[in-house]
């Protein structure tokens, strides 16, 4: 008997052994994407950005010298579940750090859930005002989708009558408090503000409303779904000749959405588009269509913003040197990196990059204007 | 009033209408909670998807609709719904189940992403001295229409009477010469048929995508709830109610007061008046 539970014990300690061998082999990176619920239809391109974004990493020698592996969770649920898949990789599996690509609750359930323990790389557009020990952040902030933005489309379309419509939560509200602020420096003023609740599917009385206002731009930050519907019925009300539209979350797949028919005039912010013309983002664009195919999910801002993530931690632990959260918080500030997004530098934990203003009149997003370098309002004191 | 409101409400309540009325025919006669239906509405907001991809003609939108739909309900209804009549309960979890397949289904074959669709009218003509989609203006008018026919089509013909007596009494309805089968299956692909059609004259003006079903699924059945089942004025006073509050108070208020009204309208019938204004002599 106690030769068995010896050799059982000497077993469990090789199977132990060998366990830690394979795993200090590679460095686990947690991948957070959203492979279920509302921002679903995102999963396909987030996972596959992520992994262009490790094969370059690995293929310029890995985070400090080991290559990476990623391991993926689905945080497309809840957060108290989101929260869990990220525990299960990161005690269970071992992952050293992770990427985020999920909405603002579940970011809040993981920051709890972290507790500064772990580096942590926030990767959508978000409404600012996220601070925490090893979280960095690479999404954009209203401020950086609107401060540059607003006063080109003044100044190119001779806009000045805003009305804002958003749904009813708080990325809306905070982009919106926001955008009043640039439009009275721009000269322009504000001459409607309507939150809608995501259950209305239907825009009619709003539509009006912006027709009796006389505005001559919209700023839309409804998402999804609302988003398209909102832009179909804008465009069959002829209200397209009225006013330019200009959204802070339009990307490729809801201009789909909406169609060719229903797109004249309207303009998307964001640092990233499948059509930006810079060599470095055709390269992405011809790497993902090598590896993935033609028939692979569209590229898009949110799925693309994955491989900025990815690109932004091997930066900071090559920098730190390790990936402990202390040294890379204190190495994190001014940090500089090149993406197929232009050059970034971290400030304040968040990203100061290139804003492009596109127009989706005829159904594609055409860049009509960059802005290089522009930094987040949102900075966090490191 | 103005006459922008006046439109929005004829469009709203019109299409409410078309859209609950194959939940209305597949509650209100065969006793089934068809939880699938908004996905016949979604399949139907397909096929302008699927002539576009396989190149066809504009002209063959509407057959293609009513075939793709016919078929899946026909299959359906023949494979599971018919050993479900007289099973409210059970028809309700099956439909829901179905309902799931279908969306994956659609989600296997086009993608998750968003489909757009071009109107075959464009612009906007004035109607009451206001500048409306002409698209709308004809979808309301082509409503009315069928409205009317159905009615008149309705008042004539003896087949609801065979429907009610096989729901009451399948056995005495089959003894007295009634094919059962072909009836049960008629009336449930023609109820599909109709949501299949409302999604195809829907389908320019809202977003598509393989979860849109749910949406109309929802309003029908307040729609239902609140008019009554077994009627077609219950359905006409139902659809006018529920798309009017929403579309009256979220003009005049906000888009939140007008579904808060429309959820409380809705627990109000179905605590005090569950059998909705216009209830069938069942």
């Amino acid at each position: 008997m106690m030769k068995k539970t010896a050799t059982l014990l000497s077993s469990v300690a090789l199977a132990m052994a060998l366990g830690t061998m394979s795993a200090s082999a590679d460095t686990k990176i947690g991948v957070l994407v959203p492979d279920s619920g509302p921002a679903g239809l995102f999963g396909p391109s987030t996972r596959n950005s992520a992994v262009l974004a490790a094969k370059e990493i690995n293929a310029n020698g890995g985070i400090n010298g080991e290559q990476i592996e990623l391991v993926f969770a689905d945080v497309g649920v809840p957060p108290a579940e989101a929260a869990q898949a990220a525990l299960r990789l990161w005690k269970g599996q071992g992952a050293e750090a992770f990427v985020g690509m999920h909405d603002s609750a579940v970011r809040e359930a993981l920051i709890g859930r972290f507790n500064g323990q772990v580096p942590y790389v926030y990767t959508p557009v978000y409404e600012g005002n996220s601070c925490a020990d090893g979280l960095y952040i690479t999404g954009e902030t209203p401020s950086q989708q609107l401060e540059p933005v607003i006063p080109f489309l003044a100044e190119k379309e001779g806009v000045s009558k805003w009305y804002l419509i958003g749904h009813d939560y708080n990325w809306p509200r905070d982009t919106n408090a926001l955008a009043k602020g640039f439009i009275a420096d721009a000269g322009g003023e504000v001459v409607g503000e309507e939150y809608v609740p995501f259950t209305v599917g239907e825009f009619d009385s709003s539509l009006q409303r912006i027709k009796e206002s006389g505005a001559d731009a919209v700023l839309v930050t409804l998402v999804g779904g609302g988003s398209v519907g909102f832009n179909v019925s804008f465009a069959g009300f002829g209200l397209d000749d009225q006013a330019i539209r200009l959204g802070t979350l339009i990307e490729e797949n809801t201009l789909a959405g909406i169609g060719a028919d229903n797109a004249n005039r309207l303009y998307s912010s964001s640092g990233y588009f499948s059509s930006i013309e810079t060599d470095a983002a055709a390269s992405f664009a011809e790497d993902y269509l090598a590896v993935f195919g033609s028939d692979a999910p569209a590229l898009n801002g949110l799925g693309q913003s994955a491989y900025e993530g990815l690109m932004l931690l091997a930066a900071l632990a090559n920098k730190a040197g390790s990936l402990d959260v202390a040294a890379m918080d204190a190495a994190a500030e001014g940090t500089t990196w090149s993406t197929p997004r232009g050059d970034n530098t971290m400030m304040g934990r968040h990203m100061a990059q290139t804003i492009y203003l596109a127009d989706g009149s005829g159904g594609a997003f055409n860049v009509v204007a960059s802005f290089d370098n522009v930094a987040s309002s949102e900075a966090c004191s490191n | 009033m103005s006459s922008v409101l006046l439109l929005n409400l004829a469009w709203q309540i019109s299409t409410l209408a078309l859209v609950a009325l194959g939940l209305a025919i597949v509650f209100g006669k065969l006793r089934i909670m068809n939880m699938a239906h908004g996905e016949f509405v979604m399949i139907g907001a397909y096929a302008p998807v699927i002539t576009s991809m396989l190149s066809m003609p504009g002209w063959l939108q509407l057959p293609v609709c009513l075939v793709t739909v016919g078929l899946v309900a026909f299959v359906l209804e023949r494979t599971i719904i018919r050993h479900l009549y007289g099973r409210m309960f059970d028809s309700l979890l099956a439909t829901w189940g179905i309902a799931i397949l279908l969306r994956e289904i659609v989600e296997l074959i086009f993608g998750r992403g968003y489909q757009s669709v071009s109107p075959p009218l464009t612009g906007t003509i004035r109607v009451l001295g206001a500048d409306y989609p002409a698209y709308r203006i004809a979808v309301i008018i082509g409503i009315i229409l069928g409205f009317i026919g159905l009615y008149w089509w309705n008042t004539r013909s003896k087949v609801a009477t065979r429907i009610k007596a096989m729901v009451g009494n399948p056995e005495l309805a089959e003894a007295i010469g009634i094919d059962t089968a072909r009836l049960s299956a008629g009336a449930f692909v023609f109820g599909c048929c109709t949501a299949g059609l409302a999604g195809l004259i829907l389908a320019p003006t809202v977003r598509i995508e393989p979860m849109m079903g749910l949406d109309y699924l929802i309003r029908s059945f307040f729609a239902l709830v609140v008019g009554g089942l077994g009627s077609l004025e219950g359905l006409g006073i139902g659809a006018g109610i529920i798309a009017g509050t929403q579309t009256f108070l979220g003009a005049v208020a906000s888009q939140t007061y007008g579904y808060l009204a429309v959820l409380t309208l809705s627990i109000l019938f179905l605590w005090l008046k569950p059998n909705g204004i216009r209830s069938s002599s069942r």
